[in-house]
């Protein structure tokens, strides 16, 4: 599928693009409000831990001592007082399985509000799973793409060889501009130049006839180097429209090249057609019972005794 | 002096066309067709000095055309020079039995056009 150009400035921007029908049931919206709830729940959460914890670490503190002191002398009346204290333990213990009662629902309200969200999403369709599945291969390059009008091999090497010659006319137009306007730069420089060889002669008899005014002189040197100029320029100008022939020349090889662009479509079709004919089968068709499984085929195979073994499971079961 | 450019692509017609304005001839001095059947028409109704054709056209293609021309209408003897990708010495020798005068192999330069456009004007 093709992107878009928003979705293609989304993309570079580090957003999530949106799908077209999953996204609203997978985007969840929280406020601020719910988010500092949400904070000072775990942080009660935190500190009902922390309290817990301490006092089963009191706990474990305690029961070495005792040992301890079992260890040392026992009467009677240090085993009261150790079934005194276990019976406390044993209250503690029950403590903490409150404590933790009150802890656990919340984590299996987030869940069950997981599985809600998750039970929100449409149940999918074999067929939508399986167009997944395929444009998934097609992207990975596994699976070619299919036989559409954008991806017919034929029907691209055409738009290839129209879109070229179209192109190529284009170019065409801006190389015939450059040379209208160097013919126009030509017929312009024609009139500056015919005003400079006249200015030049006007400068030269003025030259002559007044050699000691300098004047004269120096403006004859400045007309003599625009000339100059000027002959520079019609032969860039020549030499440009040269160049422009040759690009001009050059763009045959589209011609060339689209001609072997129609080969190729040829050979294409007339392999198609071929190939066409040499699968057709005259008979009338009827779907084959095709088998599943072929001994020799890549998947698990049940040989010997694993077969008896599951004949004999089955008819146990029986 | 009146051309008439046969090729059925339009990059091609402009190409031969600025050649043959660079050899000196005006830009009304030819008309351009894109295939044998246009050209056919134009020849009905007008008169041409050169015809400068393709091989490789839809509809009719050079070769017909060629064959039509010097076997009815007007130009009969009208110089013909076939301008084609077709670079094979069969094609060549077909063309030329078929009353092609010259024969010009892609890509071209214009001194190539030049040339042999005066020797098919000077016969």
């Amino acid at each position: 599928m093709s992107m878009s150009q928003e979705e293609i400035e989304a993309l570079m921007n580090g957003l999530d693009i949106e799908d077209d029908g999953d996204s609203d049931e997978e985007t969840v919206t929280v406020n601020t409000q719910e988010i500092e709830e949400l904070l000072s729940q775990t942080e009660e959460f935190k500190k009902d831990d922390v309290n817990l914890e301490n006092e089963e670490h009191d706990l474990e503190d305690e029961e070495p001592i005792e040992l301890k002191s079992n260890a040392s002398s026992v009467s009677s009346s240090d085993i009261e007082k150790l079934l005194s204290e276990i019976e406390n333990s044993n209250e503690n213990a029950k403590h903490i399985e409150e404590i933790e009662s009150i802890v656990t629902p919340s984590k299996s309200s987030v869940v069950e509000k997981e599985i809600t969200v998750t039970e929100s999403k449409p149940a999918r369709s074999e067929d939508e799973i399986a167009k997944d599945w395929t444009s998934s291969r097609i992207n990975e390059g596994i699976f070619p793409l299919p036989a559409e009008n954008d991806t017919k091999v034929v029907n691209q090497l055409t738009q290839v060889a129209n879109d070229s010659e179209e192109k190529v006319s284009q170019i065409f137009d801006v190389l015939s501009l450059t040379l209208d306007n160097n013919n126009e730069l030509r017929s312009s420089l024609k009139d500056i130049e015919s005003f400079i060889s006249s200015e030049t002669a006007l400068l030269n008899s003025l030259n002559s006839r007044f050699p000691n005014i300098k004047i004269f002189d120096e403006r004859l040197s400045q007309a003599n180097k625009v000339a100059e100029t000027l002959k520079n320029l019609k032969s860039m100008i020549n030499t440009e429209d040269t160049e422009i022939f040759q690009a001009m020349e050059l763009m045959q090889f589209n011609d060339i090249n689209r001609q072997k662009i129609e080969r190729v479509m040829s050979v294409i079709r007339k392999l198609s057609s071929y190939l066409n004919n040499l699968f057709e089968d005259n008979t009338p068709a009827k779907d084959i019972v095709v088998a599943k499984h072929i001994h020799g085929d890549d998947t698990d195979d049940l040989i010997g005794d694993d077969l008896d073994k599951l004949i004999a499971e089955f008819s146990n079961n029986k | 002096m009146k051309i008439l450019i046969v090729d059925d692509s339009s990059t091609m017609r402009r190409i031969i066309g600025n050649v043959v304005m660079q050899l000196g001839f005006a830009k009304d001095s030819f008309d351009e067709a894109e295939d044998g059947v246009k050209a056919w028409k134009l020849l009905s109704e007008g008169r041409y000095d050169v015809i400068l054709t393709d091989w490789n056209m839809p509809n009719m293609n050079g070769l017909e055309l060629v064959k039509k021309v010097r076997s009815e209408g007007t130009h009969l003897k009208t110089p013909i020079i076939m301008i084609t990708t077709e670079g094979g010495k069969g094609e060549v020798i077909t063309a030329l039995k078929a009353g092609v005068n010259n024969y010009i192999v892609k890509p071209f330069n214009a001194e190539v056009l030049k040339e042999k456009l005066d020797g098919v004007l000077k016969k």
